[in-house]
């Protein structure tokens, strides 16, 4: 059921309509129960018992990027993605999950099925990718742009804990599904950084991933279980901060893990104690005086705010202070940088027009910006910001790539 | 309900994406920022004059209401289907037509949602002023049909003071054309001014003209902190008087200052009762000099705290406070109702003391914001549209702001409109005979009566 909380926003909502043309996914529609108003709207009715949740109801609640940017700029305060969020769980029953998603949070919630996959994908995953015919999308993105599986799962490339001598600190590391399998510089950016920082990283075997593609369509019993065992696992006072390098996971361990299991009557305190202690790679590093580890290096550099780490986590300066700090790297800001690209994980497949229109306007900023580099803490955005960009030489990173490639 | 040979038709002049009859879209058409709401039977979207006087040959043929709405940010009810029919949905038709710098003027599609076209402008160098508290969602369209003011209104006016010229579509589908492209016209009567303001009664606007300013080249803020409200509205009538205009001239009250501090932590003073913030703007010398004078006022009149900004970027920070106004006060109850009646600005010291008056003798929570320069008031009206009994307070107090600004020569609205929110307090601004002319024009360009049926023209007491 809804918490009585959340049912009671919808009452605080006074309809200004402020958060229509913020709203990317309405700018692109520009029809209102397809706006943040419109959805809250029908929400109510639906409480209310005034209106049946129909299949388009629910279509509609899943034709939004939960980007927050609505909750943001609400006046009133409403928290407009919990509602989304807590909807889409409230309908799981009725509606189920489409073929495609179930496959994908069975292997997300999966310890082994993973690395099994990583195993096969790897072995036929390019030879059946060559077969793809050319040009071909899922959803936005060519095929010919999705990135090559790791060879090896990076925490299997790494020993638990990666000492150095005279430690200055201590991580837990989460890695996450994407740098884990997909995005292996990520991690060794990072590992390589607090090395070279005198940080012991302690990478916790069993980490699953964190859940939150599954829990934000609705299955929320279903990540139950890698919230709890992440939970367990992280919660650990022998360190000085547990650091996540993906945007989303940082998103799930810092609030949304709390916000379900108390949604969902389960005991949030060891949520809330573990996300009081998450800290984005960004947050941890500016602590730090880069200066002395770094050489120059010369690029034009611009940055793309994820959502789940400028709304969801509100980040926003620390990424722009590690980039602006490397000697050489000319710094230039885009226009709406805070935009979101578009992506929103399944979104982009399920509503391929909107999302190619929504990243259209991202592409479009980051070219007239000049930049030959974007940045992006995030490999949703990275994945759809790419895939975009189409035959643009401009280099996607994490910013913790380029850190690491300008380390002495 | 519309029959199905109807909607076929609508169909085949916006094809199905751009008709929604279903549930849930005629659920998000039943309301715009005004509490009532009301279901239409079908939300049409036309992209061109062509269709959208298509859309009115088959309405008028089969007498179908037609209700024209842009991005739903009215706080009157005039978007909405008070009578069912149609909603002709305008956010769609959103093209900047053209941006002329040689003969300063702008075309815009009705759907242009004003905050874009603005920024468009400024990247030439050139200024639309018009700015209603919702420019970021309310389109063009809304904006004439309203004719929206807003914050800068004190000094350069409201949308009709911007109009040049409209091409409209009447109720039986033909398309004309008012005013022109040129700074002065004197040729007939203004038909353009007159549908200014009309709420959609008249006719669909499908194109507007506007006339454009050049950019100011400075603006300075400045904030003045005031221990008593009395002396906060004596300094605005004093700056008016003296025949400075300010660009903007804003007045937040203390529960405004306390809602504010609970929610953004600005700094200002708990103990003060009002805060003025001013700006002025024009080129850098006259700009410096006036703000000195300003200052000057503030604090003669008893201002107990008075900064001026220094920087384009100490101007916003002094903005943040009236910015977050709004949104702080609203987040204290439910249900926010902004009043509008609005006094000749010698009268503002004494509106406001009238209405934190009648605030407390009807228990009903007030916060009163003000475009203080033109005597346009902003009483927020806290409370839970779900209590009856305290909505009866609510709607007594709002008929006492009604009267009292019109014992003193106000309006009772001043840039809202009347919509449905106010058209039972018309009969004591208007005159049975000039309500009887205003129902003469709509008769001589809606003879069906299918435009926006259930507007103010039709309320009977």
């Amino acid at each position: 059921m809804i918490a009585r909380e959340l049912k009671e926003e919808v009452y605080n909502c006074i309809k200004c309509g402020l958060c229509l043309t913020p709203c990317p996914v309405y700018k692109q529609l520009y029809y209102e129960a397809a706006s943040p108003r419109g959805k809250v709207q029908l929400i109510k009715s639906i409480l209310e018992g005034k209106l049946e949740p129909s299949k388009n109801f629910h279509r509609l609640l899943f034709t939004c990027l939960l980007c927050e940017t609505c909750t943001v700029n609400c006046p009133s305060g409403l928290k407009v993605d919990r509602l989304m969020k807590a909807m889409r769980a409230e309908l799981m029953d009725t509606f189920g999950l489409p073929w495609q998603k179930q496959t994908l949070f069975r292997l997300l919630k999966s310890r082994r099925l993973l690395p099994f996959f990583l195993f096969w994908g790897r072995a036929f995953g390019d030879t059946l990718l060559a077969f793809m015919p050319k040009g071909k999308k899922l959803g936005t993105i060519p095929y010919s742009k999705f990135p090559r599986l790791n060879p090896k799962a990076l925490r299997a490339q790494y020993p638990e804990e990666v000492k150095v001598s005279q430690p200055r600190g201590r991580v837990l590391y989460f890695t996450g599904c994407a740098t884990n399998y997909l995005f292996e510089n990520v991690g060794r950016s990072v590992i390589d950084i607090l090395q070279n920082l005198g940080v012991e990283v302690i990478l916790p075997r069993g980490q699953m991933c964190c859940g939150l593609p599954i829990f934000l369509a609705g299955a929320r019993k279903m990540a139950l279980k890698n919230i709890k065992k992440n939970v367990e696992l992280f919660n650990r006072d022998d360190v000085d901060a547990i650091i996540v390098d993906c945007a989303t996971c940082g998103a799930a361990l810092k609030k949304e893990y709390a916000h379900i299991l108390e949604e969902m009557g389960e005991n949030p305190d060891g949520a809330r104690a573990l996300g009081k202690r998450v800290l984005d790679i960004s947050q941890y590093l500016v602590r730090f005086d880069l200066a002395k580890v770094l050489k120059p290096m010369k690029a034009r550099v611009t940055y793309h705010d994820p959502c789940h780490l400028l709304r969801s986590q509100g980040v926003k300066e620390e990424p722009r202070i590690l980039l602006k700090h490397i000697p050489g790297v000319e710094f230039v800001e885009m226009a709406g940088a805070d935009v979101c690209c578009g992506g929103g994980g399944t979104f982009q497949w399920e509503h391929p027009d909107v999302s190619a229109g929504i990243s259209g306007n991202k592409v479009k900023s980051i070219k007239e910006s000049g930049a030959g580099i974007v940045a992006s803490g995030c490999p949703g955005c990275r994945l759809q910001i790419y895939g975009n960009l189409g035959e643009e030489a401009i280099e996607v990173v994490h910013p913790v790539e380029l850190l690491a490639k300008a380390l002495r | 309900m519309l029959s199905q040979e109807v909607l076929k038709k609508f169909e085949s002049l916006v094809g199905r994406d751009r008709l929604r009859t279903s549930p849930e879209d005629l659920q998000t058409y039943a309301y715009d920022a005004y509490v009532l709401e009301y279901l239409p039977d079908a939300v049409l979207f036309p992209k061109t004059t062509a269709e959208v006087s298509q859309i009115m040959k088959v309405a008028s043929t089969h007498k179908i209401s037609v209700t024209p709405r842009g991005g739903g940010s009215g706080l009157g009810g005039g978007s909405l289907a008070k009578k069912g029919g149609i909603i002709l949905c305008f956010t769609m038709m959103n093209r900047i037509v053209e941006i002329n710098a040689a003969n300063r003027y702008g075309v815009v599609e009705p759907g242009v949602v004003i905050s874009e076209f603005q920024k468009e402008v400024e990247k030439l160098n050139l200024f639309y002023p018009p700015d209603p508290g919702s420019a970021t969602v309310a389109t063009m369209g809304g904006a004439v049909l309203m004719n929206a003011g807003g914050m800068r209104g004190v000094k350069y006016g409201v949308t009709r003071d911007y109009l040049m010229g409209l091409e409209i579509v009447l109720p039986s589908g033909e398309v004309m054309n008012t005013g022109g492209i040129t700074a002065k016209d004197v040729t007939g009567y203004d038909l353009t001014r007159l549908l200014c303001g009309s709420e959609g009664t008249l006719a669909l606007v499908t194109k507007i003209i506007v006339r454009l300013l050049p950019k100011p080249k400075t603006r300075r803020t400045l904030q003045a902190i005031y221990n008593r409200i009395d002396d906060a509205g004596n300094t605005v009538a004093k700056i008016i008087e003296a025949g400075i205009i300010p660009a903007t001239l804003e007045l937040m009250d203390r529960m405004i200052i306390k809602a504010l501090e609970d929610f953004a932590h600005l700094g200002l003073p708990l103990d003060a009762e009002a805060v003025l913030l001013i700006d002025v703007d024009g080129d850098p010398e006259t700009v410096e000099k006036q703000a000195a004078r300003v200052a000057d006022f503030c604090k003669s009149q008893g201002a107990r705290d008075v900064r001026v900004s220094q920087s384009e970027k100490e101007n916003e920070q002094l903005w943040v406070a009236r910015r977050s106004a709004f949104g702080a006060v609203a987040r204290l109850r439910p249900t926010c109702v902004i009043e509008d009646a609005t006094v000749p600005v010698s009268y503002l010291t004494s509106a406001i003391k009238r209405i934190l008056e009648i605030s407390q003798r009807n228990r009903v929570q007030i916060a009163v914001l003000a475009h203080a320069g033109d005597g346009n008031l902003h009483p927020l009206i806290l409370c839970d549209q779900r209590d009856k009994e305290e909505m009866e307070r609510v709607e007594k107090a709002m008929s006492e702001i009604v009267d009292y600004a019109m014992s003193v020569g106000g309006t009772l609205s001043g840039e809202h409109g009347i919509g449905i929110a106010k058209a039972k307090y018309l009969p004591r601004q208007l005159s049975p005979t000039a309500l009887e002319m205003m129902r003469a024009v709509k008769k001589a360009f809606d003879p069906q009566g299918i435009l926006n049926p259930g507007s103010f023209l039709e309320y009977q007491a």
